[in-house]
């Protein structure tokens, strides 16, 4: 059982889950499935994340993480999240085992979509930033008649595209889903994004009704951001989440 | 010496820090040097629910003096101070607001609510309707 985590929060009560069940979609990523002790069902929004108190030896710190399942799923409600370079907290998180309790406050975040706009959508992620993105997708899928949707996800590595089986079976289900990937190093892996949205959804034609969502890590996202509004998207038709 | 004042709207005390924005980072969230920097390295706490990523608004602020004396909000956290509630002309994101002059006088308030306030009370309103 993890050491107790509510200070973190400073006034605002803090609950606790425990880990269910643990996922590794590579030696790099991880899915915790996480039951709320209280009973509570978390309550969240496509998008958003919770604040987990991760105790350090020296101190607590609040990190966030974004919640990958789908609200209509209930408990557990899965995080999912991969190693980083001196990234304490998930280094915290990779040692936590079945049964192990954590505190968190939340849900948090407006990189949301609570109801599917009426617009042709895309959807541009890299690694794990595709989790708040696929529930969204999984909204945007369950409602009759639903748009256009395309996927353009990007990894350095083919195993670190997470949820594959889930996109693929969307895309060959219905031609309204469109599933591309895009494998680039770590380097070059926003010039190539970027390029490639230009390329689609800025020269290929003058539509501007579509809607964006893009998440990622680094100013990549910001870069896609500008490119967007600068062709004449409307701003509010760009929404992002720079991790 | 840099000043910063923090008034909080639910009522707690006052809080003035002096410090010297050359010296930044104070501590390991938000961008050095900034408003949540500042007053986490002194010890006063402020919300910050994504980590001081200029992903949420939790570490809203208004301000009340030294406007100037901080750095240009980017569109990145203009885009989320949009979802703020009861944004005001001198509202900025304490992540991101970087104390830039060796001499500023800052005041801010933290409003009372956060936009996870106001919907984590509505939640407890619909589940106690729900529960009866």
């Amino acid at each position: 059982m993890a050491e107790p985590g509510e200070a973190a929060f400073g006034s605002r009560p803090a609950r606790r889950a425990k880990v269910d069940r643990i996922f590794d979609h590579n030696p790099d990523t991880r899915s915790l499935f996480l039951t709320p002790i209280d009973s509570r069902p978390v309550r969240f929004v496509p998008g958003q994340f919770i604040s987990i108190a991760i105790v350090l030896p020296d101190e607590t710190r609040t990190r966030a993480y974004t919640i990958a399942s789908r609200p209509e799923d209930g408990a557990p409600f899965e995080i999912c999240f991969n190693r980083v370079v001196n990234g304490r907290g998930v280094e915290w998180l990779f040692q936590r085992q079945v049964g192990d309790a954590l505190d968190f406050i939340g849900p948090f975040g407006s990189f949301t979509m609570e109801r599917p706009p009426d617009a042709d959508l895309v959807f541009i992620a890299d690694g794990t930033a595709i989790a708040p993105i696929r529930p969204m997708i999984h909204r945007v899928m369950s409602m009759p008649n639903h748009r256009r949707v395309n996927l353009l996800y990007v990894a350095s590595k083919p195993e670190h595209l997470l949820y594959r089986d889930e996109f693929e079976s969307y895309a060959a289900s219905t031609p309204q889903f469109a599933f591309d990937t895009m494998i680039a190093a770590r380097t070059e892996m926003h010039e190539r994004l970027l390029e490639e949205v230009d390329r689609r959804w800025v020269k290929a034609d003058a539509d501007r009704t579509r809607q964006f969502y893009v998440c990622g890590v680094g100013k990549g996202v910001v870069a896609i951001r500008d490119v967007l509004r600068s062709a004449g998207y409307e701003r509010r038709a760009v929404h992002y989440e720079q991790w | 010496m840099a000043k910063l004042k923090v008034i909080f709207e639910n009522g707690d005390p006052e809080r003035v820090v002096e410090f010297d924005p050359a010296k930044a980072p104070f501590h390991h969230d938000g961008q050095p040097g900034s408003i949540l920097d500042v007053l986490l390295g002194h010890k006063i706490p402020l919300e910050h629910a994504c980590g001081g990523n200029c992903a949420c608004t939790t570490c809203h602020v208004i301000v009340k003096q030294g406007l100037n004396d901080l750095s240009e909000a980017t569109e990145q956290e203009e885009d989320m101070l949009d979802k703020a509630p009861g944004l005001t002309p001198s509202s900025r994101l304490g992540c991101q607001a970087v104390i830039e002059q060796p001499d500023a006088e800052i005041t801010v308030l933290v409003p009372r609510y956060t936009i996870n306030q106001v919907s984590e009370s509505a939640e407890d309103e619909e589940a106690s309707t729900r529960d009866g």
